[in-house]
């Protein structure tokens, strides 16, 4: 049974048709890839999924429970934890704060082995993604490229089932790239389900094993990286002709 | 090893205990606290009154903090949950006739019970309606109270219920009497601060700060963000009851509607603004100087301001009531603009800063490191 | 009956329109949670009732219709000086702040209010009569309308059309619906924000002074102290049931509010009472079901 199974889900707002009528399943310990140029829809369905937005009608099933409609606390609860495009730390606590804030959710707290406090655990995510000196910074005072590990690190503080990131890549230069490029991969080995949406096709394409290409709100293309580099439709897509 | 671990730990815990809930160290409460206590030997007991109000006005001004400092809900009716402590303490007083200790948890029950009524659709309601909602919600209050004066007492209230002291202590004198009110309504606001501390820096409190810092966010750490505001709203209303059942014990000598004026909504923003919005001592130390101002300042110091302007001279009278209410909002408006972050605060952060100059060096090399 | 809630409805509603479009102006357009309107809508009434008894005294030789035309129009300019001023000063400083923002308008129109009171004396503040607009009724139809109020609509419809081509048509309107828009791209872009926002607090608080002498002066003809609080109340009322960002929605939900308010009076005994709470209860009301108004936006996500 697939870990994540969308099934026709639509949403517009007015007369705009943001995701049309998008059906795909994710199944446990994978690594997708989703891509499509800007305004494809790829955030507009991340919403759907995590709850922030009501679909129009579709279905949205995880560990083969009925999602749809749930609101966005609960799904995370339940084990599908996303990250923002734009980072959304909490800028006036500290970074460890913002760890320990995901960890007095419920599933945060269900999950903490006895034997470790959640400072304790806190900590250790803050390690696993190389924060650790900034332990007691409050957020505003981090980089970008900081916070972008930092959006993972509370992420993962909640054990998630299936991990959505939203564009991880954006805004990082060539060494933080590096980084959050072996990050994600790690996070891949340890057995997390990952569904990446990003801009950046080089350090994505190394990263996935398969793909799936939005464009005007539905999946025009589906595959491994290798196929859809060379697919026609999508080089369309990207370059505005077949070339 | 294990040693040194724990070690590590409870200092980086306490660390940033003080850092992030923006405590000052313990001592300076501490100390405050022993002047507090030490002040009947310097005054007569006439001057003290204001000091009891004061205290009551620090419980009131501290739960407004709770709901707008903390979770960022806007009210700017607390005066309802005045009210409505002094009313339900009145009236469960008045018939049935129960003890002191029956009526008053009762009371503070009713305030949560309130509170979570005017919270749920509080919810729903954003921005500028919500504010003019809690604004205006004390004013219709009023009306009803007025409507079902058989019940309410109208104008007149509800006649004096028992003194708490005098029930307790029959045998004390006059100026006795004060003292030992001014030492329970230390006590009480001391109780209220040290509750609000541990919620403030209890996980809950947390929550509460990142609600306010980033909704959705919080909600994508799996945070129900409806329960938690509920939760404050009720803890607000819990204790703004309490200073109103305090106020009808031990200060008036009736309750009457008065207890929904306005100035009940606006004393606890200018004891915020001016004391620092989001804190636990800044509430209290603006209510005291709030009071100081209001009560003391203002009326015998200087009760009259000159000011030449060319042959005249403008006399503004400071001692009449709606002079001091203008002024107290232009200092409201004057302190938002200069300082959002209350006076006392920018005070505590320029003496941390001071007194820790070398951990902003290091962290500016830090910053350099980075890029 | 009907003929005379039709017409009554209709004038009631365009000139609570007038008094709302104000704070839809600031509040849709500027996206400026700005509760000094309440002052403005107390201020202007006032200062009106001042200059109606002043002017007299330096204008001796004009005929009495023109002093309160002079007056009127003062009254509001003076207002509208005094909505930009406020604006630069107080809330410029704290844009985007939007708990502060409440707080600082509520303690100014506390400010107003307390200016008002000082300058009245304690017994007088709670009732200052400015007259009537206009005395005697029209004949409309069957319908007996008082001239004031006919004149004061037909007024305020007029505003509403120079409005509306000022923010559709010219350069300036353009540079506000930018603003409502996107913020940021706005100032990027090198519109002056400072002095558009100024410029439409000045139009905000003239709209919101026109709008209190109107009502005051075909209503009760007295200035009372917690007008300012009617007066924000009756414009949320408004907005919420017309929609947040558009002229239009202003003076339909103004329409709604002015018939569903007529209707009452006429239809229940005692409708003078509930009329102090009516637009509290349809706004909670309409809130709690559609949390954008019936005709704004249905954004869910922020």
């Amino acid at each position: 049974m697939p870990l994540l199974e969308v099934k026709n889900l639509t949403k517009s707002f007015g007369g705009l048709i943001a995701v049309n009528n998008v059906s795909f399943s994710v199944d446990e310990g994978e690594i997708l890839g989703i891509i499509g140029p800007n305004g494809a829809g790829k955030t507009t369905l991340f919403n759907l999924i995590t709850g922030y937005l009501k679909p129009d009608s579709g279905k949205i099933i995880f560990k083969g429970e009925d999602i749809t409609g749930l609101p966005p606390n609960a799904i995370a609860n339940k084990g599908l934890v996303r990250t923002f495009q734009i980072v959304r730390p909490f800028r006036h606590l500290p970074t460890i704060a913002n760890i320990l804030v995901a960890l007095n959710s419920p599933r945060g707290r269900k999950r903490i082995e006895w034997i470790k406090t959640p400072e304790r655990k806190a900590m250790d995510m803050l390690e696993d993604v190389g924060l650790s000196d900034l332990m007691l910074e409050p957020a505003e005072n981090l980089s970008h490229g900081d916070l972008k590990r930092l959006e993972i690190a509370r992420a993962m503080a909640l054990e998630p089932d299936l991990l959505l990131l939203d564009e991880p890549f954006g805004g990082l230069n060539p060494i933080e790239t590096e980084y959050m490029v072996k990050t994600i991969q790690r996070l891949h080995l340890d057995g997390h389900t990952l569904v990446i949406v990003e801009h950046k096709l080089q350090a994505l394409m190394k990263l996935v094993k398969r793909v799936l290409v939005m464009h005007y709100g539905e999946i025009i293309a589906e595959g491994k990286p290798e196929e859809i580099a060379q697919n026609e439709k999508v080089i369309e897509v990207y370059l505005g002709r077949v070339i | 090893m294990p040693i040194n671990i724990t070690k590590y730990l409870w200092k980086i815990y306490t660390e940033f205990t003080t850092r992030i809930y923006d405590i000052p160290p313990r001592m300076l409460a501490f100390l405050s606290f022993i002047i507090l206590a030490a002040i009947p030997l310097m005054l007569d007991p006439i001057k003290l009154a204001f000091l009891i109000i004061a205290n009551i006005y620090a419980i009131l001004a501290a739960s407004w903090d709770l709901l707008v400092g903390r979770t960022g809900q806007i009210s700017l009716g607390h005066a309802i949950f005045y009210a409505i402590g002094a009313y339900s303490t009145a009236l469960l007083y008045m018939y049935f006739k129960w003890p002191l200790w029956l009526t008053m948890p009762l009371s503070l029950l009713v305030g949560a019970i309130s509170a979570l009524v005017i919270g749920f659709p509080c919810l729903r309601v954003k921005g500028p309606y919500l504010a003019l909602l809690t604004f205006a919600l004390p004013f219709s209050v009023k009306g009803f109270l007025y409507y079902y004066s058989d019940i309410f007492g109208g104008d007149a209230g509800i006649p004096p219920i028992p003194k708490k002291l005098y029930e307790f202590f029959p045998m004390l004198s006059g100026d006795q009497k004060v003292i030992a009110n001014y030492y329970l309504s230390l006590g009480l606001m001391a109780i209220s601060a040290i509750i609000l501390y541990k919620i403030a820096t209890s996980k809950t409190g947390l929550t509460f700060v990142s609600i306010l810092d980033d909704e959705l966010a919080s909600k994508a750490c799996g945070i129900n963000v409806t329960k938690y505001k509920l939760m404050s709203f009720t803890i607000s209303g819990i204790f703004g009851s309490f200073a109103g059942m305090i106020y009808a014990h031990m200060v008036s000598r009736r309750v009457d509607p008065l207890f929904l004026d306005v100035s009940y909504s606006i004393i606890p923003i200018i004891a915020t603004i001016i004391g620092g919005i989001g804190t636990i001592y800044g509430p209290i130390v603006g209510a005291y100087i709030y009071c100081f101002l209001d009560r003391y300042l203002f009326q015998y110091i200087i009760p009259y301001v000159c000011i030449p302007l060319g042959n005249y001279t403008v006399r503004i009278p400071l001692k009449d009531a709606e002079w001091r209410m203008l002024l107290f909002s232009a200092i409201v408006v004057l302190l938002i603009i200069k300082w959002p972050r209350g006076i006392a605060r920018a005070i505590v952060e320029k003496l941390e800063d001071l007194e820790e100059p070398r951990e902003i060096e290091e962290i500016e090399k830090e910053k350099k490191l980075q890029v | 009956m009907w003929q005379y809630v039709l017409i009554q409805g209709a004038i009631s509603g365009v000139i609570y329109a007038l008094i709302a479009i104000g704070f839809a102006l600031i509040y849709g357009i500027c996206g400026i949670s700005n509760l000094t309107q309440g002052a403005y809508f107390m201020i202007g009434p006032f200062i009106y009732g001042v200059l109606k008894e002043v002017l007299p005294n330096y204008l001796p030789n004009l005929s009495s219709n023109t002093i309160l035309m002079l007056a009127l129009i003062l009254s509001c300019l003076i207002t509208a000086i005094i909505g930009s001023i406020v604006y630069r000063i107080t809330l410029h400083p704290i844009l985007g702040q939007e708990v502060n923002i409440l707080i600082l308008s509520i303690c100014v129109c506390i400010i107003f209010q307390q200016l008002v009171l000082i300058t009245m004396g304690p017994g007088k503040a709670f009732m200052f009569n400015i007259g009537e607009l206009l005395p005697g009724m029209l004949a409309i139809g069957n319908v007996e309308v008082s001239r004031g109020k006919v004149f004061a609509a037909f007024f305020s419809i007029l505003l509403f059309i120079a409005l509306a081509i000022v923010i559709k048509g010219t350069k300036i309107g353009k540079a506000m619906r930018a603003l409502s828009e996107d913020l940021e791209a706005a100032m990027l872009m090198g519109i002056n924000v400072e002095k558009i926002f100024m410029l439409i607090s000045g139009i905000a608080a003239f709209l919101a002074s026109l709008g209190g002498i109107f009502y005051i002066t075909t209503t009760n003809y007295n200035v009372s102290l917690w007008m300012w609080l009617q007066g924000l109340a009756w414009a949320f009322t408004v907005v919420v049931l017309g929609g947040l960002k558009s002229l239009k929605g202003a003076l339909v939900g103004g329409l709604i509010f002015g018939y569903a308010e007529t209707i009452i009076i006429k239809v229940l005994p005692k409708g003078g009472l509930i009329i102090q709470s009516f637009p509290f209860i349809i706004t909670i009301l309409v809130l709690l079901i559609r949390p954008k108004g019936i005709f704004g936006k249905r954004i869910e996500m922020e």
